[in-house]
């Protein structure tokens, strides 16, 4: 919808500002030239990729095949439909966050299953619920599914609530689909921790990662996912059914990012950093609409609206006032964010700012946002 | 004018390595092959550090013309900035004076075109040669097989007969370079044939278990807290280098 405002300013979809890094380009350049990108590789993506790929996890505590257990993917979304249709049976339920990423209720009822929420304390920073998750589990609970950091609250969960969720799993048979495509940019301090670190997880947690927010490659749809190799055999015959491989001049352009893409993370890491804390003042500038925690890590925040004379005005037809609010602001002032509602039925009444987009666009955002306040 | 600069810069950095090496007479164990050279690496880095020997190995994929000087140098890439190769170049120069340059360089050496082989040769002069294995993966830029084989054959006849070869005998191609070199070569896999020979692997909740039978014919049990066989032959090269070196302590 926002495409058709000529001069819209978009803080909703979760994209980053910046262009792929040259090195990366320049490695597909090489490719290229080389004539090797026009065949297909192996279902599981290129050898030198996957055996980079190992190196990369090796790096970061984790240990897994590249031969037998690492799946090069077209993104994640297909690496998480490739798992949900080969570990889910049809009538399954998948539990996923409330709120998280829209995308993944769609790809449960693609696979045939049902997807069951499970809500996030809002008052700890949108942390896991784990008597929240106990409630929800039943016996036709396949699969818990989330992404860490979390997007749209751009929350790291904590180490002991993961290890919770883990033990739940442990418990009830269930696999653990962890989507990690933002673990790249953590903030404060705060330690990176995945189950994919416990060996002893691995035959049910799927660990999943993305090159294009991390070296700005939304476009190239590559990314990866590991898991033990009993595992990875059945997900590997889906992945080819679906695309028979990741595009191989993505797989390069994978190749560059890791071999040379080290410095422009670096940079996008502290840039986004930046961004957090302007986003944030900006916020605080607003208070009297919002209220919001502050998110430690990802690239968004979402806020709750709490100002009552704007959740009148938009609750009056009845319908969303988080989708009402976004379309109002997209036709008066042309910034367009996310209403809550698409992340989870109990985020009705929030909405989701990006803040991987430039300063730039974002001061430009919140100054059109505020005048539109101001004259609401 | 890129192109003149990036031969410029290769110039400098082979002749501050030669000059770097010619200094402090590092021992070389290179590694070579299509797989494997990382894992391989570090476990002989591994194994080295082990024995209380200083090493130095490549970082990431810092083995080409340029990358293999600068792993040598210990120095960073300045990647496609003329600015950050400024520091570099000058830095590389101090290296000929360094105090502590490490007793062992463990380099993997890699080869994408016909001729690089013989390039990183003429900077190194590797005393013991590791391959690990012979695939397609990097045919592109060759004519045939044959024409990538003869990269690895020119690295088997630039040891000396005083080193030592470490091949994988599992791959056919490796086993055929057998007779390119009259060094010594010490041979690893689940060949039958092989010096140090994988008898059984067997998954663990931790890695793998594996049974080798050594040269003597001992058999031995090891735990490997990774996965994959990969993992299993890398091991195995680190066996070899280990009794290598009990053996010949002089020279390693």
């Amino acid at each position: 919808m926002a495409s058709r405002y000529p001069d819209v300013i978009s803080l909703a979809q979760g994209i980053p500002s910046f262009d792929t890094p040259g090195c990366i380009k320049r490695r597909v350049e090489r490719a290229l030239k080389r004539g090797v990108v026009a065949k297909y590789s192996l279902s599981p993506g290129l050898p030198e990729l996957r055996e980079l790929i190992e190196i990369s996890l090796s790096r970061q505590n984790m240990d897994y095949d590249w031969q037998n257990e690492i799946i090069v993917t077209a993104g994640s979304i297909e690496g998480i439909t490739a798992t949900l249709l080969a570990v889910t049976m049809p009538g399954n339920e998948v539990i996923i966050p409330d709120p998280t990423y829209t995308s993944y209720q769609e790809a449960i009822k693609l696979a045939g299953c049902e997807p069951v929420f499970m809500r996030l304390k809002e008052d700890d920073n949108w942390s896991l619920d784990i008597e929240a998750l106990k409630k929800v589990i039943t016996e036709k609970t396949k699969a818990i599914l989330f992404c860490n950091p979390n997007n749209p609250t751009g929350t790291f969960f904590k180490r002991s609530d993961l290890l919770a969720m883990a033990d739940l799993a442990s418990k009830h048979d269930l696999y653990l689909i962890s989507d990690e495509v933002y673990k790249d940019f953590i903030y404060d301090g705060l330690e990176y921790f995945s189950l994919a670190h416990i060996k002893e997880l691995r035959n049910r947690v799927i660990r999943l990662f993305s090159f294009s927010k991390s070296y700005a490659m939304t476009g190239w749809r590559v990314g990866y996912l590991h898991t033990d190799d009993t595992v990875a055999r059945e997900i590997l015959k889906v992945h080819d059914t679906l695309v028979t491989c990741a595009p191989v001049i993505s797989q390069y352009a994978a190749m560059g990012a890791l071999e040379m893409g080290e410095k422009d993370l670096g940079n996008y890491r502290r840039d986004f950093l930046k961004r957090r804390d302007l986003v944030c003042s900006r916020l605080d500038e607003l208070n009297e609409i919002f209220s919001y925690s502050r998110p430690n890590s990802a690239y968004f925040v979402f806020p709750k609206i709490i100002n009552k004379k704007i959740l009148d005005k938009f609750s009056l037809t009845g319908e969303s006032i988080s989708w009402n609010l976004a379309k109002d602001l997209l036709d008066k002032v042309q910034v367009a964010l996310v209403p809550g509602l698409a992340f989870g039925p109990e985020s009705e009444g929030y909405i989701r700012v990006n803040f991987g987009r430039s300063e730039e666009h974002i001061n430009e955002a919140f100054d059109r946002m505020k005048k539109y306040f101001s004259i609401l | 004018m890129k192109t003149a600069l990036k031969i410029l810069l290769q110039l400098y950095l082979k002749l501050i390595t030669r000059l770097v090496l010619f200094t402090h007479r590092p021992y070389v164990i290179a590694i070579a092959g299509s797989i494997n050279k990382h894992f391989v690496k570090e476990e002989i880095a591994r194994i080295l550090k082990a024995h209380g020997s200083s090493v130095r190995v490549n970082p990431r994929s810092f083995n080409t013309e340029i990358g293999l000087p600068l792993a040598i140098l210990n120095l960073p890439s300045g990647y496609n900035s003329y600015r950050d190769w400024l520091p570099v170049m000058a830095k590389a120069f101090t290296r000929i004076w360094q105090f502590d340059f490490p007793k062992y360089l463990v380099l993997e050496l890699g080869t994408s075109d016909p001729g690089d082989m013989k390039y990183l040769l003429s900077l190194v002069k590797p005393q013991i040669a590791i391959i690990t294995d012979i695939s397609q993966r990097y045919l592109e830029s060759f004519s045939d097989m044959d024409e990538l084989v003869a990269e690895y054959k020119y690295l088997a006849a630039s040891i000396p007969p005083t080193g030592r070869i470490i091949a994988n005998i599992d791959n056919p191609r490796i086993r055929s370079l057998s007779g390119s070199s009259p060094t010594m070569t010490i041979t690893y896999g689940t060949d039958p044939a092989a010096d140090y020979q994988i008898l059984s692997y067997e998954k663990t909740g931790q890695g793998q278990l594996i049974k080798v039978k050594h040269p003597n014919n001992v058999v031995t049990s090891h735990q490997i807290n990774k996965f994959g066989r990969h993992h299993a032959y890398a091991f195995l090269t680190g066996l070899a280098i280990s009794e290598y070196a009990a053996v010949f302590k002089e020279q390693l």
